[in-house]
């Protein structure tokens, strides 16, 4: 059986593990001292165990659902949620199956909009507008303004006076539009994700080439985060190399060395990074005055992606460096001793017994590094300009300023599954011996 | 042992007490933007609200969006009773019901019986908006970057031959595509209608391509005036705000650009659900009144929302805190309005998503 690690296993044990041992009793009658079956007294002090384990890990399991579990549940109900349009609109939709949304819908509909919007709930028409709104630009300054307009008109018919109150209530593209938010559960967002969107039929076309921007930043993303692990590996190997194999007096304050940039604010290394590399900065102005460069052509290494990775690579070192220190501090050094006992050279010994006796430390270190990555958005935000921002920028901005928690929330869940994946992948790839913590 | 016991034990009640103690102790939670914005509201009216109620505020800092709000009234649980606004958040927050609606007739009148609807420079969008301030968005230099004409309007800003150098911008689209058409040559009043068609708005990202590989992105408010202090950048637009302290209070060589400045609005908002809804409007009410909207002038170069607040300012010159002339210095000023743009923040709530995507995509191409 493969090695199961962290709370899961806990868990497995905790539930089958004391099963199998349960088994093997298969004697007669056996009494314990006190006269009752040893079989009784066996199992009550198994059902015991067992309970003294779920209790010990119920408060990580109460934590981990109430802090991972129902979070997610919710999220993953805001981003196919679309009961909002539904509520504001039920007459409106009610007539929609019937319109062939090739010309301008007809009386009837345009009545049923009316009557949806003039007896709306305040709120309701405030909420449900501004989520049409992500539809199509215009919704809501069209159902506002006509909601305010309508109050004066008593009586139909609609259409020519509705499109007479905004020009857009003539405009066919508003009315197709609506088709996208019929249902009360959507995909559209998901689909905004990858820049995909329904047409009013509901099928599946492009977003408008200039709108186009979430693949090109889910690549990029992904590329960053990658180059970033690739790139602490390399640093951050031989490091880890010296703190497991250096005497003890030296380590340790190598080990401060590691630490100490660790435990020190993410924005005042940030601005640390930016006075150094940018163009009138510390490094800059070193390699003009070595005359290495004229003055005209100062390197561009601060606010794009050479700035971005490098500031990335630099908060994300430490947790490369520590995971592979610890298991590289349990590597015996007489491993290393044997094979060149045995003839092999220092390099071969170290590539050949060494290296993948670490290996399960790198695992970690890359898996950890590539996950923190991938959801970076305050670094990439200060020092990216303009081809640093990443997908975690998007997020941030449709949670706080467009206020389209949908989308935000599909682009979450599209970002933990492909994080999923990606470790799904890497498990089968390295086995069970793969991943090391310490 | 058991002494260490204790001390652990007595600290940690400390910690817990104070912890939840301090905003507890306080009648009312502000949030704002921080720096010197916040210092100039706790100067101008938190102080003297303070003392004329005997109550505490507690000043909170945040980095603005309705993100928090939303989620704080969804929950049912308003930890803060006052948020400072952008303009589209003062419209979209009322729609969507996360602010209390506040009845006209509270508000302070002015000191000749003006109404307020009557004393505001713009009016009151919705029944949730508590007026604060003007601000702009503005290009600016530093005196001696260029020799002979110096650049005087925002034209200037996106002329690479005549004044060679970097620019500096915002990593969002607000004020840029009124910006770049009115450097483009569309009049004032036609921006927003321009605005409203594609071809408009394709100008206006034509017009941004032609600097677009001599631009540095910046996206906190104080990393222009770096920019252009260190030479990173010949040109940058900025917040009025920060370039008008940096000349104020530290004699810094910034020119301003006030020509095709862009004006932005500032509210204040209580949230649905305070538990201090009465304190919460007290208070607003006394930070909107004329004399305290005057009075954040003498802190920073922003502009009084109301008429008669602008009016107190101008009569009683020299108004900023360390003795100069203020009114220079303020963007919503009689002088500058010709060749100032409103912004049209209802514009910005309906198109604001769709203009981001593109111009991420722009930034990013």
């Amino acid at each position: 059986m493969r090695a199961r690690s962290g709370f899961p296993a806990l868990l497995f044990y905790v539930i089958t593990g004391s099963a199998e041992t349960m088994a093997t009793v298969t004697t007669d009658q056996i009494l314990t001292a006190d006269g009752t079956p040893l079989k009784d007294s066996l199992r009550r002090s198994l059902v015991r165990n067992k309970l003294r384990a779920v209790g010990l890990v119920l408060p990580a399991l109460l934590f981990l659902v109430v802090m991972f579990i129902v979070p997610i549940g919710q999220l993953l109900t805001r981003s196919v949620d679309d009961t909002l349009v539904n509520e504001f609109l039920p007459r409106t939709f009610a007539h929609f199956e019937e319109w062939d949304q090739k010309d301008l819908p007809s009386e009837e509909m345009y009545e049923a909009m009316f009557l949806d919007i003039t007896t709306a709930d305040k709120t309701l028409l405030g909420r449900a507008t501004i989520r049409m709104n992500y539809e199509l630009s215009g919704w809501r300054s069209l159902v506002k303004k006509s909601n305010r307009e309508f109050k004066k008109i008593k009586s139909g018919p609609y259409k020519e006076v509705m499109i007479k109150v905004h020009k857009r209530w003539g405009q066919i593209e508003y009315w197709q539009s609506l088709g996208a938010m019929v249902d009360e559960y959507t995909m559209g967002y998901y689909l905004n994700s990858v820049d995909l969107r329904y047409d009013g039929n509901k099928n599946v076309i492009e977003q408008p080439e200039n709108r186009q921007v979430y693949q090109l930043l889910w690549w990029r993303t992904f590329l960053v985060s990658l180059m970033v692990t690739f790139f602490c590996v390399l640093l951050g190997y031989p490091v880890a190399y010296l703190l497991a194999t250096l005497p003890l007096r030296i380590s340790n304050l190598l080990m401060i060395c590691v630490l100490m940039p660790f435990w020190t604010s993410l924005l005042v290394r940030i601005v640390a990074w930016m006075i150094m590399l940018q163009q009138e900065g510390v490094v800059n102005d070193a390699i003009v005055s070595l005359g290495l460069l004229d003055d005209d052509n100062r390197l561009e290494m601060m606010y794009n992606f050479t700035g971005t990775i490098i500031v990335m690579t630099q908060i994300l070192l430490p947790f490369m460096i520590l995971p592979m220190y610890s298991v590289m501090k349990g590597i015996s050094p007489n491993y290393m001793k044997a094979a060149q006992n045995l003839g092999a050279a220092p390099s071969l010994a170290f590539v050949r017994i060494y290296i993948p006796q670490s290996l399960p430390g790198v695992g970690a270190g890359v898996i950890l590094v590539f996950i923190v990555a991938i959801g970076y958005y305050i670094t990439p935000e200060l020092v990216g300009g303009k081809d640093g921002r990443l997908i975690g920028n998007m997020v941030a901005y449709h949670m706080q300023t467009s206020l389209n928690w949908g989308l935000a929330a599909a682009m979450g869940l599209v970002l933990l599954l492909g994080i999923l994946v990606l470790y799904w992948v890497y498990d089968k790839l390295t086995g069970s011996a793969g991943l090391k913590m310490g | 042992m058991k002494t260490t016991i204790k001390l652990a034990m007595a600290a940690g009640a400390i910690a817990l007490t104070t912890g939840i103690g301090s905003p507890a102790l306080a009648d009312i939670t502000i949030t704002s933007w921080g720096g010197g914005y916040t210092a100039s509201q706790q100067k101008a009216y938190g102080e003297s609200w303070e003392a004329k109620t005997g109550k505490k505020i507690n000043w909170e800092n945040y980095n603005g969006g309705l993100g928090e709000v939303r989620a704080m009234v969804e929950a049912g649980n308003a930890t803060w009773d006052i948020v400072d606004v952008l303009p589209d958040q003062i419209r979209t927050g009322c729609d969507e019901g996360l602010f209390e609606e506040i009845p006209r007739e509270m508000f302070i009148k002015a000191p000749d019986g003006t109404s307020i609807d009557d004393d505001m420079m713009v009016p009151l969008p919705n029944n949730c908006a508590i007026p604060q301030i003007f601000w702009s968005y503005m290009a600016f230099y530093k005196d001696g970057t260029f020799t002979g004409a110096q650049p005087n309007k925002v034209a200037d800003f996106f002329d690479l031959e005549k004044f060679p150098g970097k620019r500096g911008i915002h990593t969002w689209a607000n004020a840029l595509i009124e910006m770049a058409l009115y450097a483009d040559g569309v009049a004032i009043a036609d921006i927003y209608d321009t605005m409203d068609t594609p071809e408009g708005i394709d100008r206006a990202f034509a017009k941004l391509d032609t600097i677009k590989d001599h631009v540095v992105f910046w996206s906190s408010g104080a990393k222009p005036l770096e920019l252009v202090t260190s030479g990173e950048v010949a040109m940058s637009l900025a917040y009025n705000g920060r370039i008008g302290a940096a000349i104020l209070s530290e004699g810094a060589p910034f020119v301003p650009i006030w020509d095709g400045q862009v004006l932005e609005e500032e509210w204040l908002a209580v949230i649905k659900g305070s538990k201090n809804k009465d304190e919460a409007i007290d208070f607003a009410m006394h930070a909107s009144a004329p004399q305290q909207q005057a009075g954040q002038a003498k802190w920073i170069n922003y502009g009084p929302m109301r008429k008669s607040g602008l009016a107190i300012i101008q009569a009683n010159e020299p108004w900023y805190n360390t003795g100069v002339n203020i009114m220079e210095h303020m963007p919503n000023r009689d002088e500058v309005m010709p060749a100032s743009i409103f912004a049209n923040p209802d514009w910005w709530a309906d198109n604001g998503s769709e203009i981001s995507e593109r111009f991420t995509a722009w930034m990013a191409k």
